[in-house]
């Protein structure tokens, strides 16, 4: 049940799905891997549409060199854990929803317990190491991998059902190198954005998700298109999973 | 012969996109890609190693399907391809 609180703050959004809607999402407990460029827009807009239960993981503390594109964190913030931070912003910008900030970096040995039983990951990293242990998770777990990467003006994201669509290694079997890359922050504005979206999207069970499909975001040109994206059999990630037509969305 | 080039990301800074090139019979993926590439060595440099050789963690696509890095050298292109050059972006 809501309280008069909630129902206010959600009155614009249960136009379009609902109670039942509102609930779902209240009821969800969404895993947000990194509280940086991509991590601000996405826990910022999961925290303001009522997902109940948000973990946030991030091991750095906040730097001025950040502050172009990370919007969870203040200049006042520089020095601070982002963990803190992020803490204090999404829990003032509704309070009524429970927040879990770890300052841990996130490993084999404690991914699976940190995930927990988390319905979904949001991929907010920075490197494909880290990445590639998200996916390994998702693929234990059964439960999506909403992945998200930026350079520059560049950007891309997919929706990864472990079983029915190509999981990440399926997609990118090699990491590029590791750099100091460029970006500006509308760049994880966007795809972080998208992410979210996807992440409601799943949580409510409607709508068409990024599902098979990368979305290749050109901020230069101001241009998108999608790219199909197939399994690979010989996966070493997903491979011997068994091929599930329709996607396991979230349970009633 | 016709085909149509697209670079992505990165590649697309350093060597353009949506490039129409003229080929004749026989050309293979991977000559393709590294003819076009060498307008722009630091475009080349991106793709390719020193050898001459995909940096592996390029992705090519024909027509929409994925073509695997090794089997670049072996697959010809026909009047009207559209092949794709990309490279995973990575910042968070």
């Amino acid at each position: 049940m809501f309280s008069q609180r909630e129902l206010d703050r959600y009155k614009r959004q249960m136009m379009l799905f609902g109670g039942e809607g509102q609930e779902r999402l209240k009821k969800a407990h969404i895993f947000i891997a990194g509280a940086g460029g991509l991590g601000s827009p996405i826990s910022i807009y999961l925290a303001v549409a009522g997902v109940g239960t948000i973990t946030i993981v991030d091991m750095d503390v906040v730097d001025q060199t950040n502050l172009n594109r990370q919007i969870l964190h203040f200049d006042r913030d520089v020095g601070k854990k982002k963990t803190a931070s992020a803490e204090e912003k999404l829990q003032a910008l509704n309070p009524d929803i429970t927040v879990n900030a770890i300052d841990v970096k996130i490993e084999e040995s404690n991914a699976v317990k940190l995930i927990g039983k988390a319905n979904g990951i949001v991929d907010a990293m920075d490197n494909y190491p880290t990445r590639y242990l998200l996916n390994d998770v998702a693929i234990a777990k059964k439960i999506p991998l909403f992945h998200g990467g930026i350079r520059g003006f560049y950007g891309q994201a997919t929706t990864i059902l472990p079983g029915t669509t190509p999981c990440l290694k399926c997609i990118f079997p090699k990491a590029p190198p590791k750099e100091v890359f460029p970006v500006v922050g509308v760049t994880p504005g966007i795809i972080g954005t998208i992410q979210a979206n996807e992440v409601i999207k799943y949580l409510l069970g409607s709508g068409d998700l990024l599902a098979g499909r990368l979305f290749i975001w050109d901020g230069r040109e101001a241009h998108a298109e999608e790219i199909c994206v197939e399994r690979n059999p010989a996966c070493e990630a997903c491979g011997s999973l068994r091929t599930t037509k329709k996607p396991a969305r979230e349970e009633k | 012969m016709t085909v149509k080039i697209r670079f992505f990301a990165r590649f697309r800074e350093l060597l353009g996109t949506d490039i129409l090139t003229d080929v004749t019979a026989g050309t293979t993926l991977r000559s393709l890609i590294t003819t076009i590439s060498q307008r722009n060595p630091e475009g080349h440099a991106a793709i390719f190693d020193e050898n001459g050789t995909f940096h592996e963690f390029v992705i090519l696509m024909k027509n929409g399907k994925r073509i695997e890095l090794g089997d670049a050298a072996d697959t010809s292109v026909a009047d009207g391809d559209e092949i794709a050059v990309f490279p995973p972006v990575a910042g968070g």
